[in-house]
């Protein structure tokens, strides 16, 4: 048998006391698709970063075509044929396709001069081996996710074309986008070139991959088929088995908490892209956790943060009633006063203070309480923190270390766990699991159901459809800013969908 | 595990640097106190390489480290208030003209205009803080970058102090009666306790204990933090986030003129074109101090010790007769080196290249 295309094996790395790998052994043949999988902190990005050259291992050897190679930077391992797309694509959106294709190795002219046309028509011909149809002379920033994406692959092969290694290509994609990348990654494949594909979509997995290497605490787990069944892929992710991701749901639900009858969200001024709600009409009553659905764009995160203030300006119109009064809420402070908590889908860019410390992070909703007359108490804010710590497993249990520094998981842990600090009746959330590991993602579920039996509302906007069945009580289908029906928990997916989409089940 | 006792330290100096528990980072200690270990290397150097006189290292002369300490007062003051408006994420590049434009101010009230002390101060004082509240409301109202906004900011100043001063020195002269200032301003420029410690020094080290508390205690003090940490995420939280950046403008406003003040008793004038350059002094003490330029971390500690490294280092090499431009060139490495350490340890976390 011949040597792999890429292998590791034995790879050490440490960060500090931390250690990310302890042992691992990989190893990628030509022309396989090879899925790796693994909660945050598994080891896989480290593993992914030692591939590409960002790291390089304490212990351990890389050896392609069977014979060892170091890297010492990235533009090494992109040398010997490797190269790596991040999630953070590395386009410059305000250039266009051709001249990010050619960054850094443009064509030039005799005389020093761009030769701007003969880049354009390589670029042409590198998009359309691949048959993708886009104008070189587009600019990035005009490109959809899915067709950016494309774009970096065409790069990152231009330059290295044996090994690809691919972090979360889909996690920005519409199912569309998907299918086509998938396409374009088999014809990849089947040419020769070996593909690395990390994701956190389980589901994905038999649909692309012909291998799957599953990463736990710095260790492989497993190697298994893609075909295994989804729950021997979570056991081995996880460690145990996955009984009940989703908690038991109430037996009854309160008074109406919120309750929005022909409610409009009037802007002040149109913007393109942004679904105001028109005349919704919903109620979400004390201990119930109500979902948000709606295909993208159908106005859910609109619907969320024109509720609390944060949306574009404008004023509700209809009827906006807490507690059976009628209120207005025009401003973060106006919802803050009626109880009304957010937790953004953002949590990194609107959520966390990412160098602050975590218990700094958590008392943010709090700070007037723990702050008598203007100034600090250390002992109310050391109560906080391990109110917080006590509701919420956030890891490590230290609440010093900067809260950027922590998993997907336990960032979201943090955010959920600031709001709830601050006891509000209400809240709001916007994709409460998304980059969330599949183990965080129970407990979170398990700590909103917990809350909502003490009383809180919830109303949940996701686009993961299993989560809302699972999580919610009632379903309320959103499509162009207006609630169009109405569903309880556990209702099947295509009803929902069918719904969303605006056809009859 | 999860019953294990949980630890919150009372008044972190810089949130989010520290490193977990038991797995410290040593290069994140290096760079928490890398002003502190600075001033430290600089105070050890200034003795190896001091001139000598009869055997006394010049250097630990009583005289030549009040003269340290008064040097880096007016700049030290200012540095102060550009912590907190670092912290914030921002910049202000008009102090150096609010101090020109307060010492005229100053000068020109109790000479020309006759007013008291008191009256004079207090009227300075809180010119310095309107010019920080415009600055600060013109930036948040219009969302336009303080940077450019104190641009304009130092250019109005300037401005403003040439037209009061009719582009003349202002000089100060005391005694009792109209056109003169009362001769307690002239205490600016001594010192006290048996002639040691200048006043200028003190005024510096009591604003920078007060600014201490403000920034590591009070409520204000963490709104500070968290608007610079993320805006957005404050604003979501429900902190007044335009109440604070035009607070912490008013802040360096307040400071600025504070300096302006100092300068005018220290040199017995006012000059519309003194305090040029002291914004970028006050900025690499900040950035010496571990403040970072991203905001949202830094300490108030680390600008003091910052300051008066700086002015130490700058002493030692006049010492030593080595020319300003030399001073210049290791002032730059100085900020490099700094900027730099701070760069691994936000790549060590993990933050961001």
């Amino acid at each position: 048998m011949s040597a792999p295309l890429l292998s590791v094996t034995g790879a050490v790395k440490r960060f500090g006391g931390v250690q990310a790998l302890r042992g691992v052994d990989f190893d990628l043949k030509a022309g396989e698709i090879h899925a790796l999988l693994g909660e945050n902190g598994a080891g896989k990005s480290t593993l992914m970063n030692l591939l590409s050259g960002v790291y390089t291992p304490d212990e351990g050897e890389t050896l392609i075509d069977g014979k060892p190679v170091t890297f010492n930077n990235p533009r090494e391992a992109q040398a010997a044929g490797i190269a790596t797309i991040f999630q953070e694509l590395d386009l410059v959106p305000s250039l266009d396709v051709a001249a990010n294709l050619f960054l850094g190795r443009e064509l030039m002219r005799p005389g020093g001069m761009l030769d701007v046309p003969a880049m354009r028509r390589e670029a042409k011909r590198r998009l359309e081996a691949i048959e993708l149809a886009i104008d070189p002379a587009r600019l990035v920033a005009d490109l959809s996710i899915g067709q950016r994406q494309v774009v970096a692959i065409v790069k990152a092969l231009s330059y290295a074309s044996r090994v690809l290694i691919m972090d979360e290509p889909t996690a920005a994609l519409t199912v569309g986008e998907v299918e086509r990348l998938f396409e374009i990654m088999r014809k990849l494949a089947a040419s020769g070139v070996g593909i690395i594909y990390i994701s956190h979509r389980l589901e994905e997995v038999p649909e692309i991959a012909d291998r799957v290497t599953v990463m736990r605490d710095g260790r492989v787990a497993g190697i298994t088929e893609p075909h295994a069944p989804q729950a021997e892929l979570v056991r081995l992710l996880v460690g145990r088995p996955l009984d009940e991701l989703y908690p038991e749901r109430a037996r009854s639900a309160g008074k109406a908490l919120l309750s929005l009858r022909d409610a409009s969200f009037r802007l002040a001024r149109e913007s393109a892209g942004w679904q105001p709600p028109t005349g919704v009409s919903l109620e979400v009553r004390e201990g119930e956790i109500v979902g948000l659905a709606g295909i993208m764009g159908a106005g859910r995160t609109e619907l969320l943060s024109a509720l609390y203030g944060t949306g574009l300006a404008g004023r509700w119109q209809g009827e906006v009633a807490v507690d059976d009064k009628p209120v207005r809420l025009d401003s973060i402070n106006a919802a803050r006063r009626a109880g009304i908590a957010f937790v953004t889908d953002d949590r990194r860019g609107s959520g966390l203070m990412l160098r602050m410390a975590v218990s700094l992070n958590l008392v943010m909703s709090v700070i007037r309480r723990i702050s008598p007359a203007g100034l600090m108490s250390p002992r109310r804010q050391a109560e906080a923190v391990t109110r917080s710590f006590g509701q919420f497993d956030i890891r490590p249990k230290n609440p010093d270390i900067a809260v950027g520094a922590l998993s997907g998981g336990n960032q979201q842990k943090v955010v959920l766990a600031k709001e709830i600090l601050g006891n509000p009746r209400l809240l709001l959330l916007d994709e409460p699991t998304r980059g969330v590991d599949v183990g965080a993602k129970g407990e979170i579920y398990a700590r909103l159901r917990a809350l909502a039996a003490q009383g809180l509302g919830i109303l949940v906007a996701s686009s993961e459809m299993p989560e809302l069945i699972g999580l919610c009580d009632r379903i309320v289908v959103l499509r162009r800013g207006r609630n169009v029906a109405e569903f309880n928990g556990g209702v099947d997916e295509h009803t929902v969908l069918a719904a969303a989409n605006g056809r009859e089940a | 595990m999860s019953d294990q006792k949980i630890s919150v330290a009372a008044n972190p100096a810089v949130p989010g640097t520290a490193a977990p528990g038991h797995r410290v980072d040593p290069l994140a200690i290096v760079v928490r106190f890398q002003s502190l270990i600075g001033l430290v290397l600089v105070a050890i150097g200034g003795v190896i390489f001091s001139p000598r006189r009869h055997g006394e290292i010049l250097f630990l002369n009583p005289d030549n480290i009040a003269n340290i300490v008064r040097a880096v007062s007016e700049t030290g003051i200012i540095a102060i208030g550009m912590t907190f408006v670092i912290i914030t994420a921002g910049i202000d590049l008009s102090v150096g003209a609010v101090l020109g434009l307060s010492s005229v101010v100053t000068a020109s009230m109790m000479i020309s205009g006759g007013f008291g002390l008191i009256p004079t101060i207090l009227a300075v004082l809180v010119m310095g803080i309107v010019f920080g509240v415009v600055q600060g409301t013109i930036s948040t109202r219009f969302r336009l970058e303080p940077f450019i906004v104190t641009l304009a900011g130092l250019q109005a100043a300037r401005g403003l102090a040439l037209i009061v001063s009719g582009n003349q020195y202002i000089n100060i002269s005391y005694g009792d009666g109209p056109g003169l200032a009362p001769p307690v301003f002239a205490v600016l420029g001594e010192r006290l306790f048996d002639n040691t410690v200048p006043v200028a020094t003190i005024v510096f080290i009591i604003f920078a204990a007060i600014a201490t508390l403000v920034l590591n205690t009070t409520r204000f003090g963490r709104y500070v933090y968290a608007v610079g940490g993320n805006e957005r995420a404050a604003r979501i939280s429900g902190v007044p986030v335009s109440m604070v950046k035009i607070s912490v403008y008013a802040i360096t406003g307040f400071a600025s003129a504070l300096a302006g003040i100092v300068h005018a008793g220290q040199f017995n004038f006012g000059s519309a074109n003194d305090g040029v350059g002291y914004e970028l002094t006050a900025i690499a003490a900040v950035v010496i101090g571990g403040t970072s330029l991203f905001g949202g971390a830094g300490s108030m500690v680390g600008t003091v010790a910052g300051t008066i490294m700086l002015g130490a280092l700058a002493n030692i090499l006049q010492l030593n007769n080595i020319t300003p431009a030399t001073q210049l060139l290791a002032t730059a490495a100085i900020i490099v080196l700094a900027a730099v350490l701070q760069s691994l340890v936000r790549r060590r976390e993990g933050l961001g290249r």
